[in-house]
């Protein structure tokens, strides 16, 4: 394969060395926290599995906090980075628009009026009913961000189709509309609810636990099976979708199911982790300044890359103050913005 | 094996299209001409299926359009739009692979066709370069190249069924010698078959390649007929409010418009 002038890398290159970083910062997501695990004693623990006692020279303690706390934070991590990351960059080829995020079909604004709404009046809740291992406000915000895209993609569809344009303002109003009953709870709120709301919007893993994981691994099993056969329909949209029309593609289903992915995928998230900003963003973006925008290569190569960005702003997030937590959503965007910016700088300097 | 009949087309309460009624045979060039509004974009997009006739029915190979599925009707017509906005960086190469995005030959027969599509259009050069950064002229010519490859097979003549291209003015960001280059395409494909149907400005360029001509004005077809029954003083003057001298061509001994 040529490399091209306009291109950084091989997106074959680029998969391997993505794929070589994983289990890198997997482990070092492993051994990061407010207490430092070394390598060999998390080589042990994982090793040994649940075979009982040889564990080398890790002991019981190391073994409980790797296998209840940090194995299934890290393992929600990966999953959570690459829905959002994949996410990203569905909607930006369905939007025809780079700058096209999550945030633009109301999912997260939504979400956050139904994370609110519990943390407000779910005292009135006294049990802390799980569903499948998500707490009320997980449900609340499932419910919230699924409620607003549908609201969104009823209103931009016509006897026409659905107009993307209109669901683009569509999303802009529903969003502002949503933050402002966002806000009236937040004022409502007294201060330890306001504190848990905008501590919500700014994303954590916290609470990562084997049933989250196991959530959020079937929804990315099913949407990891169903997304890489819209690549070529994706491909020919970014041409227009007149041009994508006469390609064959049926446009209209396709951007039926391409909402339908992404507002699952993000609304998922965003119920195990609340609303983490820029991944979804910012990754296809960066994913296609290196490789180009084949979704092809951008759709898998977007997921790793997500998957690692999140372990690694989530390990940096639990060291950084501690013992008290930085929000991951912060340190995403401490990350990723000023990498993204030396991106823009060099892809300008090769133009 | 593309029949036009009695076509209208109302958005709203003023009608876009009035009765148009065109036939054309297999292997032939119709060249749509009129002033602007006069309608030809909007009668492309009732032949491509982008608007539903609201009277009247086109009629595709003997089967109405709207029976057509997109992924059926792809497999053999083309459709080139007036300008193209693509906003993601694909090279050249990428945006003519898209051409192929309905037919699954693999992608080695697939690379031989986009090459050859390319040089086609003289934009082999322009392979690998970012699409985003060409000019109006490159960009045009690539997106021609993009449909051509998508019917390839049966621009080459070797297609079992007959192919469709729709052109909605591809020379206008052409300059002299790619004018030129279209009409020799557009003149060879359709001696291999392909059914031509293109938006035009250009009388002189339309009449070097036209089998036949359509006149429209106000969403009405004005006249139809051959090169040498159409441009004539009076018609001209009728359709584009413009005097006009009809000569020879010196060489080719074709009509040719003066102003």
């Amino acid at each position: 394969m040529k490399l091209l002038n306009s291109r950084l890398i091989s997106p074959k290159r680029c998969f391997l060395l993505l794929l070589i970083a994983l289990p890198l910062v997997s482990l070092l997501g492993l051994m990061t926290g407010p207490v430092f695990i070394p390598l060999s004693d998390i080589l042990a623990i994982i090793f040994s599995g649940g075979g009982g006692g040889g564990g080398g020279g890790a002991n019981s303690q190391e073994k409980l906090i790797v296998e209840i706390i940090r194995l299934p934070r890290v393992v929600l991590s990966l999953l959570v980075g690459a829905l959002l990351a994949t996410c990203g960059a569905l909607l930006q080829g369905l939007f025809r628009n780079p700058l096209a995020d999550p945030a633009l079909i109301g999912v997260s604004a939504g979400a956050s009026v139904g994370a609110s709404l519990v943390i407000v009046f779910g005292s009135m809740l006294t049990a802390n009913g799980l569903l499948l291992g998500l707490s009320a406000i997980s449900v609340g915000a499932f419910a919230g961000a699924i409620i607003t895209s549908v609201i969104i993609f009823r209103l931009a569809t016509g006897p026409q189709g659905t107009s993307v344009a209109t669901m683009l303002l569509a999303g802009i109003a529903i969003s502002a509309l949503a933050g402002a009953a966002t806000n009236t709870l937040s004022y409502l709120a007294d201060n330890d609810m306001l504190r848990r709301i905008s501590l919500w919007q700014m994303g954590n893993l916290q609470g990562a636990s084997w049933d989250r994981v196991r959530l959020c691994a079937v929804t990315s099993g099913f949407l990891g099976l169903l997304i890489p056969r819209e690549a070529g329909a994706l491909n020919a949209m970014l041409l227009g979708e007149s041009e994508a029309r006469h390609l064959g593609v049926n446009v209209e289903w396709l951007k039926r199911r391409l909402i339908i992915y992404s507002a699952l995928g993000v609304a998922i998230s965003v119920a195990v982790a609340g609303v983490i900003a820029f991944v979804g963003l910012m990754i296809p973006h960066v994913i296609r300044l290196l490789v180009g925008p084949d979704h092809r290569a951008l759709l898998p190569l977007s997921a790793l890359a997500g998957a690692i960005l999140l372990v690694a702003a989530d390990a940096l997030a639990r060291v950084v103050i501690t013992p008290a937590e930085l929000p991951v959503g912060v340190v995403t965007a401490l990350l990723g913005a000023p990498f993204f910016l030396w991106l823009l700088v060099v892809q300008r300097r090769r133009i | 094996m593309l029949k036009i009949d009695s076509v209208g087309l109302g958005i709203s309460a003023v009608p876009l299209l009035k009765n148009i009624t065109i036939d054309c045979p297999r292997g032939s060039v119709t060249a749509l001409m009129g002033p602007n509004g006069a309608g030809k974009t909007s009668l492309l997009k009732v032949i491509s299926g982008e608007h539903k006739a609201s009277e009247g029915r086109v009629e595709i190979n003997r089967q109405s359009r709207e029976e057509w599925k997109p992924a059926d009707i792809a497999q053999f017509m083309a459709v080139l739009p007036q300008s193209s906005t693509l906003e993601f960086a694909f090279t050249s190469e990428e945006v003519v692979a898209l051409g192929r995005t309905p037919h699954a030959t693999g992608t080695v027969r697939d690379a031989e066709i986009i090459t050859a599509a390319l040089a086609k259009v003289d934009a082999s050069y322009l392979a690998l370069r970012s699409f985003v950064q060409l000019s109006g002229g490159e960009k045009q010519r690539v997106q021609l190249a993009r449909v051509l490859a998508q019917i390839w097979e049966h621009c080459e003549g070797d297609a079992s069924t007959d192919g469709i291209l729709l052109l909605d003015e591809p020379s206008a960001a052409f300059d002299l010698a790619h004018q030129l280059m279209l009409i020799d395409i557009v003149r060879q494909i359709s001696t291999r078959g392909v059914t031509v149907v293109m938006v035009m400005h250009d009388l002189n360029l339309a009449a070097k390649c036209a089998d036949q001509m359509v006149f429209m004005n106000c969403g009405h077809c004005t006249a139809v007929g051959t090169v040498t029954e159409l441009l004539t003083p009076e018609l001209i003057h009728k359709v584009f409010s413009v005097d006009a001298e009809v000569i020879t061509h010196p060489v080719q001994g074709t009509p040719m418009v003066v102003v």
